[in-house]
């Protein structure tokens, strides 16, 4: 079996006197794409903000193989190899693509005190990044985000993590409002990200996505973890709603057949 | 084909929509009256032309980077008052006394940022507040009255920053020499350096700026800074050629560079700015407010002509915005 590359222990998490997050114990293996579920206000997102510093943990440990690490800023995860991609990609629409995706770790040629950002790297290093996560138009480097379509700009986002080589990526609803062919491409880039050596958790509310690419199910419910090792080979996506929502099967069938009031 | 896509891109552009209208500025009003070209009207539009042009450049960074300064007006009249008295009242050279004017603004630029960044309150409101703070201190200092400066002649910084000098019929000022300097590094700055991406990420997406390591505060603050300090500057560059340090002047002048930056293509909301633009938007108003006179409209109306500028020019950005993101 694979090594532990992240084990988040004992994670509580208060908002106030809200407990988002209840002792959690959470791993991701090296080479492992892990689906993280949970119905809206289970505390996948809070679980997630805290491996990706964007929230501080009430209490609890976590580990990056084997090792403790203090996450206490976005910078902090970014230096542990932790990449997250948000639904809304976090880029800035106003700068280009090669601007976007070296934001905050830009190149720099010719004299130090110039502060010149290599522009040539910069703009060859985007294009064949591009090209990797599967945009096949030719889009040209310089071209600002707000010109992108939805699943282009997922692509952008995803091509950073990829060329900044991290460990674990986070894809935090990345297949929101995206078409088909773009969902195809994103799902696509999942698959590779195991091949070529990283892990992923993959957030989505459709658990058809979630199914073609990972290799192990995690559940959240209430703040917990309530299923941490379902393989989606022998599952299928009613035997995980049931888990997700913790009804029984007649609970859940009465439940779907209820219309709306 | 392909010179029909560099027109497109051309036009796409937000400097030309600034550029047309200087230039159709620039045709009407010879037009009308042959004088507006001439040597001695360029001459003496220039002078103060570039004064509000040095503090136009900074505030293009700085909102650029998300944020603005309404104080600037009150610290390009307060900081000559301070330089003037210190030396007036024999406390320290002229040359000291101008660093102490200018680190004395920069740090009224610091506490704006500190107020914006880590307290989180608007840039208006705190900006507005220290415009009140500054400008009354100026008036607290003086009682109301200008300092004198006439003796400033004699000193080499005056020399250095606003001395006189002639290329044919055209008498210029070593301003201008100081603009175009400033003009040319900020526009590396914003466009060639780090620091500049980082500029523009802190206007268009602060958080995402935050969570790639960008320090987006200090990148504010900095900016802050540098925005009281060319306040500062432009005010003593101001005083030693009016021979008058004035504890009101530079009143509304705030509002004027705010427009001259928007004019040029900058967005109001940060994200986007434009070094060039803000040269052509620094012309368009000044040129509109010389023109104006010079063709026997009058001086009172001069508001009615900028504020149709601004609605014009805003709506063109826009529609150039939106064309953009369409993706036309």
């Amino acid at each position: 079996m694979a090594q532990d590359l992240v084990r988040m222990e004992h994670i509580t998490k208060f908002y106030g006197r809200v407990q988002a997050l209840d002792d959690v114990n959470f791993t991701v293996r090296e080479q492992e794409i892990v689906g993280l579920l949970g119905d809206n206000g289970a505390g996948k997102s809070t679980l997630i903000k805290v491996l990706s510093g964007a929230v501080p943990s009430t209490s609890g440990d976590i580990y990056m193989r084997g090792k403790k690490v203090d996450i206490r800023s976005t910078t902090d995860a970014i230096a542990n190899g932790i990449e997250t991609i948000y639904q809304d990609s976090a880029l800035v629409t106003q700068l280009s693509i090669a601007r976007n995706l070296f934001l905050g770790r830009e190149p720099v040629v010719g004299p130090s005190f110039l502060n010149r950002m290599d522009y040539a790297t910069m703009n060859q290093v985007a294009g064949e990044l591009l090209r990797r996560v599967g945009i096949t138009k030719n889009i040209p480097t310089t071209t600002p985000i707000s010109a992108l379509s939805g699943g282009e700009r997922q692509a952008v986002a995803i091509a950073r993590a990829m060329y900044f080589d991290s460990d674990l990526i986070i894809l935090d609803e990345p297949t929101n409002n995206l078409g088909v062919a773009e969902t195809r491409g994103v799902l696509n880039f999942v698959r590779n990200a195991r091949d070529r050596g990283h892990s992923c958790i993959f957030i989505a509310h459709n658990i058809h996505h979630v199914f073609q690419v990972v290799d192990r199910i995690v559940v959240m419910r209430r703040g917990q973890i309530v299923a941490d090792n379902i393989d989606p080979k022998q599952s299928t996506v009613d035997d995980v709603e049931l888990v997700i929502t913790g009804m029984t099967d007649e609970e859940l069938a009465a439940a779907s057949a209820t219309p709306a009031a | 084909m392909e010179h029909q896509s560099l027109v497109r891109r051309l036009i796409a552009k937000p400097e030309f929509g600034p550029f047309v209208l200087l230039v159709v500025e620039l045709v009407v009003f010879t037009a009308i009256n042959p004088t507006f070209l001439s040597p001695l009207n360029i001459s003496n539009t220039l002078v103060f032309t570039v004064e509000l042009g040095l503090i136009a450049l900074a505030m293009t960074l700085l909102m650029t980077a998300g944020e603005f300064d309404l104080s600037v007006g009150a610290v390009f009249g307060f900081s000559p008052v301070v330089m003037w008295t210190l030396f007036n009242q024999e406390v320290m050279p002229l040359e000291l006394a101008f660093l102490v004017a200018i680190v004395i603004a920069a740090l009224i630029g610091l506490v704006n940022g500190l107020f914006v960044t880590r307290l989180k309150i608007p840039s208006f409101l705190v900006t507005l507040g220290m415009l009140l703070v500054v400008r009354g201190t100026a008036l607290f200092v003086t009682d109301g009255f200008p300092q004198r400066t006439w003796n400033a002649g004699d000193q080499w910084i005056a020399q250095v920053l606003v001395g006189d000098f002639h290329i044919g019929a055209f008498r210029l000022y070593m301003s201008l020499f100081w603009f175009i300097v400033v003009a040319v590094l900020f526009w590396y700055i914003l466009t060639n350096t780090k620091f500049g991406n980082w500029i523009q990420a802190s206007g268009g997406n602060p958080n995402a700026a935050s969570a790639r390591g960008v320090n987006v505060n200090r990148t504010k603050l900095i900016l802050f800074m540098l925005c009281s300090a060319m306040a500062a500057l432009a005010g003593i560059i101001s005083s030693i050629r009016t021979s008058a340090a004035n504890p009101n002047s530079g009143t509304g002048y705030e509002l004027e560079v705010i427009a001259m930056v928007v004019i040029g293509g900058t967005a109001l909301m940060g994200g986007r700015g434009t070094i060039v633009g803000t040269v052509l938007g620094v012309f368009i108003l000044r040129t509109m407010r010389n023109g104006i006179v010079l063709v026997g409209v009058p001086g009172l109306a001069y508001n009615i002509f900028i504020g149709a500028i601004i609605l014009g020019m805003m709506a063109l950005h826009y529609g150039l915005e939106r064309r953009h993101q369409a993706g036309n």
